[in-house]
């Protein structure tokens, strides 16, 4: 079975596009949590989120290419760019930048994890007001809709929200032709999808594979639909980097984010071959799945804990040898109480011992974008450092974790990162120094 | 490496829903597609579709709804396909490490509150500025849009639902590659069974786009067939007079299991999957490879996968969507990969009758090989009437054939260069 290692990441989170950006950021113990700017959010008890700083997705496309950019939703941007600033970090070169690639598409597999994809608002509002009732002027008139209005649409509309257009634009910018999917799993996504390319390389169906996700759930409809949830932190509005507290006695609800976290994940003598920076090594991965409730975890934490035993399983390793812990870390009481259970369950006293850093306080819940967050426990790895727990303050339930405010320096050979999804998927990924 | 079979099927489509009946329509030619009736669509170019009939009922599979009584419609047919199943397959719960059973599916999105939405957008916008009030949009939203239907929308709660239904706690993914979907679940879960990180997989996908957003996209891509006139005979794969797909809607499922799992409980065995190929065109989101070229990829890895050579396959069923660019390219890729075997091969698309139920056609198009494998029987292409020199292969037209089929080969192409294909094999031991 080959080795698979990481030799490529790509980051674009609300604390900085490009991965140099995010971690330094990250380190700093600076928020990317802030007020709503990309659309006017007056009308919403939260407010506040985690936005990507500007960026102009031509900067990150062929030339050729900038004209497919207009059907690109930002889900699809945030990819797109993470997936450039991969390709650069790696020493792949591929067709977006040359005529002469040092890899074969046909072995290059991509595997992007994404959400439910948001369509523009402006964009339907624009097309539907032409097809108003006559009755009732904020109903749609279906028989004037399929006459006409929906003409006003351009002909590619659907094709800017399927979730598997992330992978597909990625696929044709860089010229990847071998497996290609897209996880679907919400906030466990991304995990998923590391874990699964991993596998196509494992057996041998790839040599090379760029996998991770993204998604855009700071939009009207994402922020509508956690806020029914009640999921959401609404009484930060004015103080927003506090917002979101993993594992705190005061976690008040999460705050949204968007972004994109990919890995590109080589076999191990290739990468060796051509001299490759090399990050770390994936060597375990596992899934479960809660069978409890769709919109809670298990409190128990049962499966979430049996995604990371077997991962560390996967890996060879025992709790004991982990030195650093991404966890979900959510900031919501009830879910924070059943990943504490879990981790427990799961690692034993090594629960209370290993370092953890949950960084959704300073990026906010980037759901399919959390591939963020295992990108960030492999640079933990690779640095030697174990980023902060800036709102983690008071224990939650009494339970003690090994957290900091700040950045600590660690000899750090295993890093863990674990997720679960609302809907109960759970997923970890086990990273070692080579 | 563990071999992997199928030991459970159950499917709900435009044609029925349960798996006997629904094959014995297919194989008499009949259609699923009429008129659509889920909402008013008599003034768009395309207002036919195949819908789920209304006497789909979830609860003449479960019962009580429990905590499935706000399921969104795709996840109402991947619960009953999986209840069918999960009871064809003799699996019981309670003699079962549920650790280890997992569920692998390609399954859409849900479908949109579209009263709702379209309402709080047309409240929002404002014509003055030609923008969208997002203060009023909101206001019409939270007033009118529920937690619970919202939540349903997200292409993960087909699977959520299901470990509910079932209890399954083991590895648990859904994929979402357009078409391609519920072919591409498949495959992935029989890598799992094979690697050994489950014992038993349940496998599949549901989808529903008829609603009129989801119409509106295939209609504004000119994917659609536009033959109101005479829905039975509008979806016409590799005809001349072909003009587009049919919009259909369901779920189909499969009970997976290692070899070993099965032969120690003594499971019947309807078949075992022997092979699985996954590539990407990586050439346009809009159109297919003109040379088929992942799909030629995604054909070749799956038999050497299955360690096969092209004249062991004796049936394909084709993507076949009734596209003009989809029905020529799949042919050009077939020759590509049997070479004189195409001309010897028998290739059915039953979207002819079904429609294309879009994420979920790759598994109910799965469950049609294994039937044709076990009743020696194959579905027809109906509505082939006008040669196309550029399809001329055998695509068994208009009348089912009996014939001994050993192997299948099942593919599924997506929007956005998705290719997979799966070969399945009668059980031999």
């Amino acid at each position: 079975m080959a080795r698979v290692v990481v030799t490529g990441i790509g980051i674009v989170s609300p604390l900085g596009v490009g991965s140099r950006a995010h971690w330094e950021a990250l380190i700093d113990g600076k928020t990317g949590v802030r007020r709503v700017a990309a659309f006017d959010a007056s009308g919403f008890a939260c407010q506040i989120g985690g936005e990507v700083p500007a960026f102009k997705i031509g900067d990150f496309v062929p030339k050729s290419y900038r004209k497919a950019t207009k059907v690109m939703a930002r889900d699809i941007e945030l990819a797109v760019v993470a997936a450039d600033d991969a390709f650069k970090d790696s020493g792949l070169q591929s067709q977006a930048y040359t005529q002469t690639p040092n890899f074969d598409g046909r072995r290059f597999g991509c595997n992007i994890g994404a959400g439910l994809v948001s369509a523009e608002l402006a964009e339907l509002g624009a097309a539907m007001t032409t097809a108003r009732s006559a009755n009732d002027p904020n109903r749609l008139d279906l028989g004037q809709w399929g006459k006409d209005g929906m003409t006003q649409l351009t002909p590619l509309w659907l094709l800017k929200y399927l979730p598997n257009m992330l992978a597909c634009h990625v696929t044709i910018i860089h010229q990847l032709k071998g497996p290609s999917n897209t996880i679907t799993c919400a906030d466990a996504s991304s995990h998923l999808a590391i874990g699964e390319a991993f596998r196509t390389i494992q057996r041998g169906n790839a040599e090379l594979a760029i996998c991770g996700g993204a998604e855009c759930k700071l939009s009207p409809m994402g922020l509508l639909r956690q806020t029914l949830l009640g999921r959401l932190n609404v009484s930060c509005n004015d103080d927003p980097g506090r917002a979101v507290r993993p594992f705190d006695a005061d976690a008040a609800g999460t705050a949204l984010g968007e972004g994109a976290g990919l890995l590109i994940l080589e076999e191990y003598d290739r990468a060796k071959n051509r001299g490759a920076k090399i990050y770390a090594e994936l060597v375990g991965f596992a899934a479960s799945q809660d069978s409890y409730q769709v919109t809670q975890p298990d409190p128990s934490g049962r499966s979430y804990a049996k995604a990371i035993a077997n991962a560390l399983a996967d890996a060879g390793l025992t709790a004991a040898e982990v030195d650093v812990i991404v966890p979900n870390g959510l900031g919501i009481a009830s879910h924070d109480r059943a990943e504490l259970a879990g981790l427990q369950t799961a690692l034993g006293s090594a629960a209370a011992t290993a370092p953890v850093s949950p960084i959704k306080a300073q990026t906010g819940s980037l759901a399919a974008g959390s591939g963020v967050e295992a990108a960030t426990a492999v640079l933990a790895l690779h640095h030697g450092k174990i980023p902060p727990a800036i709102n983690t303050r008071k224990p939650l339930g009494g339970v003690k974790l090994n957290v900091s405010p700040q950045t600590r320096d660690a000899k750090i050979d295993v890093a863990v990162s674990s997720v679960y999804s609302l809907g109960g998927q759970n997923a970890a990924l086990v990273f070692r120094k080579v | 490496m563990n071999r992997v079979v199928i030991t459970g099927m159950g499917w709900v489509t435009p044609m029925g829903h349960n798996i006997e009946g629904v094959w014995k329509r297919l194989l008499g030619g009949e259609s699923g597609i009429a008129r659509t009736t889920l909402f008013d669509a008599a003034t768009f170019p395309t207002c036919i579709s195949a819908q789920v009939k209304e006497d789909y009922r979830l609860e003449d599979f479960l019962g009580d709804l429990g905590p499935h009584a706000g399921a969104g419609r795709n996840t109402r047919f991947a619960l009953g396909a999986c209840a069918q199943a999960w009871k064809a397959s003799g699996l019981d719960a309670a003699k079962l490490d549920m650790d280890r059973v997992g569920i692998y599916l390609g399954s859409g999105e849900g479908s949109l509150d579209f009263d709702a939405y379209s309402g709080a957008i047309l409240s929002g916008w404002t014509a003055q500025s030609a923008t969208m009030d997002m203060t009023r949009w909101a206001a019409v939203a939270f007033e009118r849009m529920n937690a619970v239907r919202e939540l349903e929308q997200e292409p993960n709660m087909p699977l959520s639902h299901l470990a509910l239904l079932t209890g399954a706690r083991g590895p648990a993914l859904n994929c979402l590659t357009a078409c391609a979907a519920s072919t591409q679940a498949i495959g992935e879960a029989m890598e799992i069974l094979r690697r050994g990180d489950a014992d038993v997989m349940i496998g599949g996908g549901a989808h529903s786009m008829i609603h009129p957003l989801g119409v509106t996209g295939f209609i504004r891509l000119t994917a659609l067939s536009t033959a109101n006139e005479d829905p039975p005979r509008a979806s016409r794969p590799f005809d001349a007079k072909r003009g587009g797909f049919v919009l259909g809607e369901g779920a189909g499922m499969v009970i997976l299991e290692t070899l070993q799992h099965a032969q120690k409980r003594g499971a019947n065995i309807l078949a075992e999957v022997v092979g699985y190929g996954s590539t990407a065109d990586a050439f346009r989101i809009t159109d297919q490879h003109p040379e088929g070229e992942g799909a030629i990829a995604a054909m070749t890895e799956a038999l050497a996968d299955a360690h096969l050579e092209p004249k062991d396959i004796g049936y394909i069923n084709a993507h076949g969507t009734g596209t003009r660019e989809n029905d020529g390219n799949e042919t050009g890729a077939i020759k590509a990969v049997f070479g004189e075997h195409a001309r010897k091969c028998a290739i059915s698309s039953i979207k002819s009758m079904m429609g294309h139920l879009i994420a979920a056609a790759g598994a109910v198009e799965l469950i049609c090989c294994v039937l044709a494998i076990r009743d020696n029987i194959l579905p027809p292409t109906m509505n082939l009437q006008n040669a196309d020199p550029e399809c001329d292969l055998d695509y068994v037209p208009n009348k089912a054939r009996r014939a001994k089929v050993d192997v299948a080969m099942s593919n599924s192409f997506g929007f956005g260069g998705q290719n997979d294909t799966l070969i399945v094999r009668r059980f031999v031991g």
